[in-house]
């Protein structure tokens, strides 16, 4: 797996860890987000590429600064390795929507410390800086949060946004080049079928486009495929309002 | 193996190589100083100017040795980790067998799993083996270049002290540049100690 920085100012930086050799499993974006010396992780990923994350996070970061981790929702992709980091960093807290709690305690760490999220949404903070948990129910889980930086304008925006790449591919929707609606169009149809098959609710999409058009992102950032920077996150949010999901089956 | 160990390997190599490479930018930034000083001075610091470069060139290959430093822990991790993985399998088939005392048949089952299991953690065990073998293979050539380092900071003190009437601050600049080094060297010698821990652990089985 391969570690790239999306944000950086100071002591305050967000990481991407993508592009997973794994390939039997759903490839993944692991996040971390680092302040003052601290770190959390966003959907730290599955039990089979464990080894990888743990491997690449210890090229960027301080391995004995991370403090805990984020989940957005229930899936095997984004915290089935819960009891493995749990057995390495036994102070870990997770935050947790709520509504998962009991069904996330399946994958193992009974012991494990959890700090729930009502649905109405909440925040934590790391090294001092506050990360917002914002809410985004149906998109795709009936309880789903992402995760907003307002000082590093870096939205954590789950499985919205995401798409299936090949092998190889780059942290930046387009490339490293300018964001161009050229590259945008061409990377929108790797992210179509994935949000008509997987995203259910017309109005949560809806109501989740209103919420999130209120915040200043310069990065809006993805559980799987690349980022959206720039002009390439307003054009993400254009494309998404005018897609009809939950249509995928439907002929 | 103890998983807390190896988390405390992880940790020393991230802050080894920052400081490597702190250090090493540090003593490239006074060799830059100590030439431009002594090229103020004229033909009168000549020799002191060839440590100056000495220093460079020598900080240069230090930067060079300790780049896959790094890279050669993510190998290391993912052995480890993968052990971790399989035991997690192992403690789960262990609740089974426990559960399954009573029923004859699928006690076998466990039983007979059970083997293969222990030689797969002990395939994987033998593997992260080699790759720390090669970790403080390369950790003891990094050393070999401090060696050298050290040298070129002597050199750099007798020429400094042959120079002293010149007026040049060069016995500061020959005691930073000696800092600098030992930081480095401390730093590879604390860092090779806790490999060597886990090797030894990892030998005796322990």
């Amino acid at each position: 797996m391969k570690a790239a920085p999306v944000f950086e100012a100071g002591n305050h930086r967000w990481w991407i860890l993508y592009d997973q050799e794994e390939r039997r499993v759903i490839d993944s974006n692991v996040y971390i987000v680092e302040s003052n010396g601290q770190s959390v992780l966003l959907d730290p990923g599955g039990f089979e590429i464990f080894p990888q994350v743990l491997a690449a996070l210890a090229e960027v970061i301080q391995p004995s600064s991370v403090r805990g981790a984020f989940v957005s929702h229930q899936d095997p992709d984004i915290a089935s390795s819960l009891p493995l980091w749990n057995t390495c960093y036994r102070h870990m807290e997770w935050h947790i929507p709520a509504l998962w709690e009991s069904f996330i305690r399946h994958y193992g760490a009974l012991e494990a410390k959890f700090s729930s999220i009502p649905d109405e949404g909440g925040a934590m903070l790391v090294g001092g800086r506050k990360l917002e948990f914002i809410p985004a129910h149906y998109l795709h889980a009936s309880a789903n949060f992402h995760v907003y930086d307002a000082e590093a304008k870096v939205f954590f925006s789950g499985d919205v946004g995401a798409a299936l790449l090949q092998p190889g591919h780059s942290v930046w929707v387009g490339g490293e080049g300018p964001e161009s609606s050229k590259a945008f169009d061409e990377h929108i149809q790797h992210a179509k079928y994935f949000h008509q098959r997987w995203m259910p609710s017309n109005a949560a999409k809806k109501e989740w486009i209103d919420r999130v058009r209120q915040l200043d992102i310069a990065f809006l950032c993805p559980q799987h495929g690349a980022i959206y920077a720039g002009d390439n996150v307003h054009r993400f949010l254009n494309w998404f309002d005018g897609l009809t999901v939950g249509t995928a089956l439907t002929h | 193996m103890d998983i807390q160990r190896i988390m405390r390997i992880m940790d020393a190599s991230y802050r080894t190589c920052r400081t490597i490479e702190y250090a090493l930018h540090e003593i490239d930034r006074r060799a830059l100083n100590a030439m431009v000083l002594v090229k103020r001075h004229g033909n009168k610091l000549a020799g002191y100017g060839v440590v100056a470069q000495a220093f460079r060139e020598q900080a240069a290959h230090l930067k060079e040795a300790a780049a896959p430093l790094q890279h050669s822990t993510a190998p290391l991790v993912r052995a480890h980790m993968h052990i971790l993985q399989r035991r997690r399998n192992a403690e789960l088939f262990c609740r089974i067998a426990e559960n399954a005392r009573c029923n004859a048949r699928c006690a076998d089952f466990v039983r007979q799993s059970e083997g293969s299991r222990q030689r797969g953690i002990a395939a994987e065990d033998a593997d992260a083996v080699v790759i720390l073998r090669e970790l403080v293979q390369t950790v003891a050539r990094l050393q070999e270049g401090i060696a050298e380092q050290e040298y070129v900071v002597t050199n750099g003190r007798i020429e400094a002290a042959l120079s002293e009437r010149s007026g040049a601050p060069l016995m500061r600049v020959s005691h930073e540049m000696g800092v600098a080094v030992a930081t480095v060297r401390d730093a590879i010698w604390e860092y090779r100690s806790e490999l060597e821990g886990v090797l030894h652990e990892s030998s005796t089985g322990i």
